[in-house]
């Protein structure tokens, strides 16, 4: 949501248009500007704030969403950019009321604590599990470098992946 | 027999909310027709407002109220509002401003863009003044006033003091006369911040009816309200302060910040929901981080290492306003004296003015402050003496049923019994030696283990003192829990209702908790003392015992047995020994039918420090604090690169004495929480502010540990107490505690890999030259 100076608004401020946005296995047509973000049009124009904006620069990763089965950062995406992909947000994995088996494993193991960084590690979790159905340690904590959380420290995140890993 | 869920390993009821995204934040709620709030910020770290012209901003279209401090003249609020340190900060600079950042205008507008325009159009005319951003210089006497403050019993010819506390007890001439060795250290850790993933936010609707809603991301609503009542001089009754999910908080949300006044009063002007939500660089820049401290310790030891006395003088850089500053120069004595013995002590603390931006208590408050300078000292007395680190704390901790010096007694303390448990499953006394004999070998990758000790209070008196409770049987005989506690992602919706489970016989899933919401919950006291397990927890007990005990009584009549023997289980009321049984639910109903119309509601309540009228003195830390004291003993083992200068923090092992656990699965994730925020002071976050300005507003600037920097953590928990049936339990705080023994643990264990001691926090190992700065 960073937004320049007044004056250079003038400038940024682009006409409305209207785009497809595949989410979730829904299609959505939203009106968007050219700046608009991923997450912006997700949160405010499609009400899904499961994906969260910690910082709005890139750094913190509660926002990640999948595109084409891949974590981005909707922060960092533009929403124009994302016509004709796939998106799916966190609550697109539980979508047919069942937990899956990971959501599952962040609660019994403890992973998730105030969950502010719950949606976008899950997510991150998710496309490397989708790669990866054994990742090691060092696999896990690259795949969540860019996901922060205060809170937990990480043990028992890092736990419910692994268990979950261990059980494929 | 009772099936018994305190002590189990439940997942976190609100695990599903979380995982899903349904879990909603004060950042997510949308309401129909909501404004946007921005605020206008001080360009100056001190300054005259000579005027404000709003006309500009105020006719842009779309731009629906603007205030300054002209519609909150006087207005002020403080972390503490009494006699000797009346409430110091506007919530809207009135004709001054004292530090870069502070909050001079707010708008309410259609949109964002539409807000930003407004800040733009607002003209602010300042004259400038002499600042001062270092504290000592704001010490001396003619250094720029900040404040015309005056604190009476003043010790010292100094200036812009905000707050002094001062306690000195036995003979401490005679102590250090008769020293064997006397240690003088300054220790200066720098400023760390709260992090917390979610931005603090506010939305706030003053409604037709003329009561103002506000969903705001805190630390307890009950005092938020009080908070906004007194600033918007409105009845509390008519500040709905509503449950909002809370993205972490750690200390940093507690105070009333100027935003959620802003968002009430541009609600109150326009009729309209209002949301503002701060940006991270902002709360980097603007908002509050934890308090400072620089410590001189003076410490005599005898010639086994006993402590014989202390002159110790804590110099704490408040910021512009007092925020916490004047609370954390008490808890610095209290976590001074409190994990080993001190006969003699001659203390001051004082929290001084600067024009840089206010501060909070973070996680902790004083405590990682003062046992990081405690506990490396206590290290480097041991080496100076020759004895080893777990002799010279077994020397001094403090044993079960001791007096504090401010007659508090420490009961069933574990200290010893952390110390010795955290030694020995970690094989401390070998590895330390085998790491020193190696300090000098030619690797650069050096191995260092190291000790610290640390303990905590458990709830006190501050508003709002006391927490209540309420258990609701249904129809179905399940039941609502009604409790004013706030989960902050501790899990205490999740403990609190694992008591109502154990007392009733009930499962979790029989259990709904509503809370944190001040119309429809009894008072609470908020997630921020490390006092809700204890007196929450309590309150919620015996509102669930009271529940049984009507239940029983209809029961009785029922199944003709005295409610003595009875039992409940599974959703029924048993006669205990036999299979005759009533289901709770036609119990509940032959209530209803017997008593016309009575349902069965449960009430409890608990405050902490039954028999004190106020909590303890910051003027001189006389009178009582708590009544339950946490201890524990950390051990952390770390890698040192004395090449590139980094440190890994490998291991942390926590010992500690907690009372008991209720949910062992939440306790570790507080322990983990605590050991990574540890790990993260000790070897890289750092807040760098200059001339009021902080430098790296940003995650990746202050180095926030990420999943690779995870310290693996092993713990054992030292029992002392019990949960016991129809009494009241004593817990010990697990929130806070355990940020400082680690702490002083990785400095030692850095020390014992390199050989050098740092008495500055992030550690730092000048890379190539093997020591520290
Ligand atoms: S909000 Fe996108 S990375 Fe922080
Ligand atoms: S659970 Fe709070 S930030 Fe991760």
């Amino acid at each position: 949501m960073k937004r320049g100076s007044a004056k250079t608004l003038e400038k940024e401020k682009g006409s409305e248009k209207i785009i497809a946005l595949t989410v979730n296995g829904e299609d959505h047509l939203v009106p968007v500007e050219d700046r608009d973000t991923l997450l912006d049009v997700l949160r405010n124009r499609l009400s899904l704030t499961g994906a969260k904006e910690g910082c709005g620069t890139g750094e913190c990763g509660s926002c990640t969403v999948l595109v084409d089965g891949k974590p981005v950062l909707a922060c960092l995406t533009l929403a124009v950019g994302a016509v004709g992909k796939e998106i799916t947000t966190i609550e697109g994995i539980a979508a047919s009321g069942k937990l899956s088996p990971l959501q599952k494993a962040f609660i019994d193991h403890g992973a998730v604590q105030c969950g502010f960084c719950s949606s976008g590690m899950i997510l991150s979790a998710t496309a490397l599990l989708s790669d990866n159905a054994k990742p090691s340690r060092q696999d896990i904590q690259k795949a969540l470098e860019g996901n922060l959380c205060r809170c937990t420290g990480y043990n028992k995140i890092i736990e419910a992946i692994e268990s979950v890993k261990d059980k494929k | 027999m009772m099936e018994t869920i305190i002590g189990k390993r439940v997942p976190r009821i609100d695990g599903p909310a979380k995982v899903t995204g349904e879990a909603k934040y004060t950042v997510d709620i949308q309401m129909p027709g909501m404004l946007c709030a921005k605020i206008l910020r001080s360009p100056f770290p001190h300054a005259r407002i000579l005027n404000i012209d709003t006309t500009k901003a105020s006719r842009i279209p779309g731009v629906k109220a603007v205030i300054t401090g002209r519609d909150a003249w006087g207005v002020c609020h403080g972390f503490v509002e009494t006699p000797r340190y009346p409430a110091d900060q506007y919530v809207l600079a009135n004709d001054r401003v004292r530090y870069i950042g502070e909050e001079v205008a707010a708008v309410a507008a259609v949109d964002e863009d539409t807000a930003m325009e407004a800040l733009n159009a607002i003209d602010v005319s300042y004259e400038e003044l002499p600042a001062v951003f270092d504290l000592f210089e704001a010490m001396k006497p003619g250094a720029p006033e900040i404040h015309p403050v005056e604190i009476p019993d003043l010790i010292g010819d100094f200036r812009n003091i905000g707050g002094q506390c001062a306690n000195s007890y036995g003979d401490i001439e005679a102590a250090f006369s008769r020293a064997y060795l006397v240690r003088k250290d300054r220790f200066e850790p720098e400023l760390r911040t709260h992090c917390y993933l979610e931005p603090q936010a506010t939305v706030a609707h003053y409604d037709a009816a003329g009561i103002l809603h506000v969903w705001t991301s805190g630390m307890g609503t009950f005092r938020k309200r009080m908070h906004l009542s007194r600033t918007l001089n409105i009845p509390a009754s008519r500040v709905h302060v509503h449950k909002s999910w809370v993205g972490g908080a750690f200390g940093g949300k507690i105070d009333l910040f100027s935003h959620e006044f802003c968002t009430s009063l541009l609600s109150m002007k326009t009729g309209k929901p209002v949301r503002y939500s701060a940006e991270r660089e902002e709360i980097f820049s603007y908002f509050r981080h934890s308090q400072n401290m620089i410590v001189d310790l003076e410490t005599a030891v005898d010639r086994e290492g006993i402590l014989l006395g202390q002159r110790v003088r804590c110099y704490n850089d408040c910021g512009a306003y007092r925020g916490s500053g004047v609370v954390l120069i008490f808890t610095t004595w209290g976590y001074l004296v409190l994990p080993y013995r001190m006969p003699a002590l001659d203390y001051i603390g004082y929290s001084v003015y600067t024009n840089n931006p206010v501060r909070a208590p973070q996680r902790g408050h004083a405590a990682p402050k003062i046992r990081f300078a405690g506990e490396t000292q206590m290290d480097m007395i041991a080496s100076d003496l020759g004895i080893d680190p777990l002799t010279i704390r077994l020397r001094n901790a403090r044993r079960p049923g001791e007096t504090l010096p401010n007659g508090d007694n420490i009961r069933k303390a574990g200290l010893i019994e952390c110390i010795l448990q955290a030694a020995e499953k970690t094989d401390f006394a070998r590895k330390y030696e085998e790491n020193r004999a190696l300090q000098k070998a030619a690797t650069h990758i050096k191995r260092g283990i190291g000790m610290g000790a640390s303990g905590y209070f458990t709830g006190t008196l501050i508003y709002p003192n006391n927490s209540a409770a309420m258990v609701k049987f249904n129809d179905d005989g399940t039941v609502h829990l009604l409790t004013g506690a706030l989960d902050i992602g501790q899990g205490a919706e999740t403990i609190l209702a694992q008591i109502v489970a154990q007392e009733l016989g009930l499962g979790m899933e029989d259990i709904q908790v509503v809370s944190g919401d001040t119309d429809a919950t009894p008072v609470d006291i908020g997630s921020w003392i490390s006092g809700l397990t204890l007196v929450t927890g309590n309150a919620v007990k015996k509102a669930a015992e009271d529940a049984r005990r009507v239940l029983l009584a209809s029961a009785s009549e029922a199944l003709q047995a005295a409610p003595e023997d009875l039992e409940v289980r599974s959703r029924r009321v048993f006669v205990k020994g036999t299979d005759r049984s009533i289901s709770f639910a036609q119990a509940v109903s032959r209530h209803i039918r017997d008593n016309d119309g009575d349902p069965i509601v449960g009430r409890g309540y608990s405050r902490a420090l039954k028999e004190a009228e106020f909590g303890p003195s910051l003027k001189n830390a006389k009178g009582t604090w708590s009544e339950s004291y946490a201890f524990d003993a950390q051990i952390a083992e770390v890698e040192v690169d004395t090449r590139t200068g980094q440190i890994r923090i490998t291991k942390a092992f926590t010992a500690h004495d907690c009372g008991f656990p209720i949910n062992p699965l939440l306790v570790e994730g507080q322990i983990d929480g605590q050991a990574s925020m540890a790990a993260g002071q000790a070897a890289a976050e750092e807040i760098t502010v200059k001339e009021g300005v902080t430098l790296n507003p940003s995650f990746l600037d202050y180095k926030l540990p990420t999943a690779h920097e995870m310290v693996e953590a092993q713990y054992i928990d030292v029992i002392t107490e019990a949960y016991e049936k129809d009494r009241e339990f004593v817990t010990k705080e697990v929130g806070e505690g355990y940020v400082s023994g680690i702490l002083g643990a990785i400095s030692n264990a850095v020390a014992n890999a390199t050989g050098k001691w740092s008495t500055k926090l992030p550690i730092k190992i000048m890379p190539g030259k093997e020591e520290e700065e």
